[in-house]
């Protein structure tokens, strides 16, 4: 078997570290879903495995299929979009909203209409969504510094540091850091930690249009131009001219499988993604590939100890959970927010949208992401759609110039 | 007062001002106005929650009204520039706390020596300096965070005021595409009017009233200027100078008078410890409205600051009727208008922001502004700039360019909106 011919020590760290920066960062916004929706452990254990699950098979699969480094991982925005939705929405609704969500994506990647609708989508509408559900997180960090300031001004001053030093592992070494300060600082303890197997928990779905358009809805817009977009877009950029359909069509089919676990949407990783596909993982872009299986094996790895990592999130501060999110997802707030902002031509709208997301409303029992979209797109079809006049600001402007 | 900038001059400002009058910047004065009238009330609260009498409280707002209308008149008049006054918000909140503590004439002294600090800052030219040496997305980060709040208040009516909230706003957009020959801030006004009209607003609260400020002499505590003297300076001369500067600049008045502005505060600090005042100063938000695409062409924008001094000098001794009025009103009505206005000047300043250089530092200024964290007593935007530029130099100190030669680079995209 080629595989074991090709894979190399590069490639299967690279793989090693994707998954370290997963649960390092992003797996925090989940957790703080989690307490969110007042869970037990064996519950988010549950949902740990599944995400964990959902990635290693579809990254494992697709790898060797494609032979191309496919590193998937569970959909990081729609974790953060459940944080705002949970306890109003019940566990079971939010199933039924995975699997709608599923369907959808299936449908999507069946009919290979993917390019056709994310060119569809103002991209700066798109990307001022995503900035104004992730902003929250992004406040969080500052609103501990009120509480724990110890703490938080510790972990932010280490995640400039490696930031500045090492850039590729300091998410990971921001939770180093982070663990030891919250045992040192906070009195944190960390008995309840140890070896244990997951074991599933079923959930009966159900099906809601408060939760269709609260969730579904907005996880197929957040999970396809905010992972399945710069995610191709990445494998793009490296070099692999893979097309879209398998991919989207495979994560879709997994999100179905552990949807009932409490697996969110499978997707194309987009913050860890580069790690695999570029020149640290092999300098041979032909044995790549292995990085994404190791990525997936690793997941498979993570999945078996979920309860071990639910144990270690549990036993540390929520104002850490708070922090680390918070920290892990600055990049991809600054990202969106400059792509938002970027789009001059459809300015207003785009900033009406990150406002309208950014503010938590709550109307008619529907998330502030799903006003986020009705607003901004509201506002693009009166404000800036080629046949709309702009007479006004035309005169304006050449008034400025005069 | 060498470091004081030259401005166009008063002598022909009367004429230049019906000259440069239009639809644009009297909707833009107009609406900045209100919205300055309508501050009133968190002094009137502020001053309620510590237990001061509210015959103090209105007195306050009328001094607020007269003197820093007057200087509002003065400053955009000279310089040609959208530089409305106004004073500073946190300035009102920690000078209500500190009333019944070290007694009314003794925080006044403390206020005028906050002046006098701000007026040496102002003449010896070290504002410009900051402002030259601060990296504007830096700045502007700090803007657009201050300023999300008043989208976000735009967008929170809809929950509990559906109805009004969404037919506004609505109005605006659709006026905006529609109707190009009026303001679509106007439009939303009228709307918003005629809709209370119609649901009845209950104004039977209503009543006229008619008063003056009055002179008192401040005295001089070190324990006053400690607390409360010295927090104010630095909110002066950190927080509601730079932030006003910033913006100005940020929407394309590059030549913005940053040490004549924090003299000229100064000065009239100095003047309103004597009235029963706490500071004046130049005001983020209604600079905002005033300076942003909603006041028009961008050379007459000036007429709106002026306006703002108008609408403040001839409602100030009637601000006991104006109180009542606003207080009838549904509170969503100035909040939305305000978002509205600021909309575009919102999106400006974070375009700024993120446009490339100083990102990391940029975006911790803007989270840090909107977290509205308070460290020593003192406010979110004076340490989203110290700690922006902070974490800026350790992460990105390439991004950094020591020239104090001026930065001739005009925004000119900004200014053509």
């Amino acid at each position: 078997m080629s595989l074991f011919k090709d894979a190399s020590l590069p490639a299967i760290t690279a793989g090693f570290v994707a998954v370290l920066v997963s649960y390092s960062g992003p797996l925090a916004i989940f957790f703080q879903a989690a307490q969110s929706a007042e869970i037990s452990n064996v519950m988010m254990t549950s949902w740990v495995w599944a995400i964990s699950l959902g990635a290693a098979v579809s990254g494992i699969g697709l790898s060797l299929w494609l032979r191309v480094p496919v590193v998937t991982a569970w959909s990081a925005p729609g974790t953060a979009l459940l944080v705002t939705l949970f306890p109003g929405l019940s566990l079971n609704e939010a199933i039924g909203a995975y699997l709608t969500a599923a369907v959808i994506l299936f449908l999507i990647g069946v009919t290979g209409t993917f390019d056709r609708i994310v060119r569809a989508i103002p991209p700066g509408i798109a990307s001022a969504m995503m900035a104004g559900i992730l902003f929250q997180f992004g406040v969080g960090v500052f609103a501990a510094l009120e509480t724990v300031p110890a703490l938080a001004i510790g972990m932010l001053v280490a995640y400039l540091t490696f930031k500045r030093l090492t850039p590729r592992y300091s998410l990971v070494l921001l939770l180093v850091v982070g663990v030891v300060l919250a045992v040192v600082l906070e009195g944190a303890s960390l008995d309840g930690v140890s070896v244990q197997l997951a074991a599933p928990q079923f959930i009966r779905p159900e099906w809601s249009w408060h939760a269709t358009l609260s969730l579904a809805i907005p996880l197929v817009l957040v999970s396809l131009t905010g992972q399945f977009l710069p995610g191709m877009a990445i494998l793009r950029t490296s070099g692999y001219d893979t097309p879209a359909r398998p991919i989207i069509t495979a994560a879709s089919l997994t999100s179905l499988a552990t949807a009932c676990f409490g697996g969110i949407t499978t997707v194309v990783a987009a913050i860890t993604a580069a790690l695999c596909t570029g020149r640290e993982a092999h300098e041979d872009p032909d044995r790549r590939y292995v990085a994404g299986v190791a990525n997936g094996l690793f997941y498979l790895v993570g999945a078996c100890f979920a309860g071990t990592i639910v144990a270690l999130f549990t036993s540390l501060p929520g104002e850490f959970v708070a922090v680390l999110a918070g920290l892990a997802l600055i990049g991809a707030i600054t990202g969106n927010l400059s792509a938002a902002t970027d789009h001059k031509e459809h300015l207003e709208a785009s900033v009406i949208t990150f406002i309208a997301t950014a503010s938590g409303i709550n109307l008619l029992g529907l998330g502030s992401a799903f006003w986020g979209v009705v607003v901004g797109a509201l506002a693009y079809q009166l404000l800036h759609r080629p046949f709309a006049l702009p007479g006004r600001r035309e005169a304006s402007s050449a008034n400025a110039r005069s | 007062m060498k470091h004081l900038e030259k401005g166009v001059g008063l002598a022909s400002a009367p004429r230049d001002f019906l000259r440069d009058l239009n639809a644009d910047n009297l909707s833009a004065g107009l609406v900045a106005g209100i919205f300055g009238l309508s501050a009133g009330i968190i002094h009137i609260g502020a001053g309620t929650a510590a237990g001061l009498p509210q015959e103090f409280t209105l007195l306050w707002v009328i001094s607020y009204l007269l003197i820093n209308g007057l200087f509002g008149l003065f400053l955009p008049a000279y310089y040609r520039l959208p530089l409305p006054m106004a004073n500073s918000i946190p300035g009102a909140l920690l000078f209500a706390a500190i009333i019944p503590i070290v007694g009314l004439n003794e925080a006044l002294g403390a206020t005028l020596i906050a002046g006098a600090i701000a007026l040496v800052v102002g003449l010896a030219g070290w504002m410009s300096l900051v402002m030259r040496l601060m990296p504007m997305p830096i700045v502007m980060g700090m803007v657009a965070g201050v300023l999300l709040k008043f989208g976000t208040n735009m967008v929170m009516p809809l929950q509990n005021a559906l109805l009004p909230a969404a037919v506004m706003i609505l109005s605006f957009f659709f006026a905006a595409r529609y109707l190009r020959r009026v303001p679509p801030l106007v439009v939303t006004l009228l709307v918003g009017v005629g809709y209370m009209a119609i649901s009845g607003a209950d104004f039977s609260s209503v009543a006229f009233s008619f008063r003056l400020p009055e002179f008192i002499m401040p005295s001089f505590t070190l324990e006053a200027f400690l607390a409360y003297g010295l927090p104010l300076a630095l909110i002066l001369v950190g927080m509601e100078t730079p932030a006003g500067v910033g913006l100005v600049k940020g929407m394309g008045y590059q030549e913005a008078p940053a040490n004549a502005i924090t003299a000229l505060g100064g000065i009239g600090t100095m003047l309103s410890a004597f009235f029963n005042l706490h500071s004046t100063c130049i005001a983020a938000p209604m600079t905002g409205i005033c300076s942003g695409p909603e006041a028009g062409s961008h050379d007459k924008r000036w007429v709106a600051a002026v306006i703002v001094g108008i609408i403040f000098v001839v409602a100030a001794p009637f601000y006991g009727f104006v109180f009542s009025l606003i207080e009838a009103m549904p509170s969503y009505f100035i909040a939305i208008i305000a978002g509205l206005a600021l909309l575009r000047v919102i999106g400006s300043a974070m375009h700024i922001t993120f446009s490339g250089k100083h990102e990391v530092g940029a975006m911790f200024s803007f989270l840090i502004a909107v977290s509205g964290v308070e460290i020593f007593g003192i406010g979110a935007s004076f340490w989203a700039l110290v700690l922006g530029v902070a974490i800026s130099m350790l992460v990105e100190f390439k991004d950094f360019e020591f020239s104090v030669a001026s930065p001739g680079r005009r925004k000119a995209d900004v200014t053509a909106r």
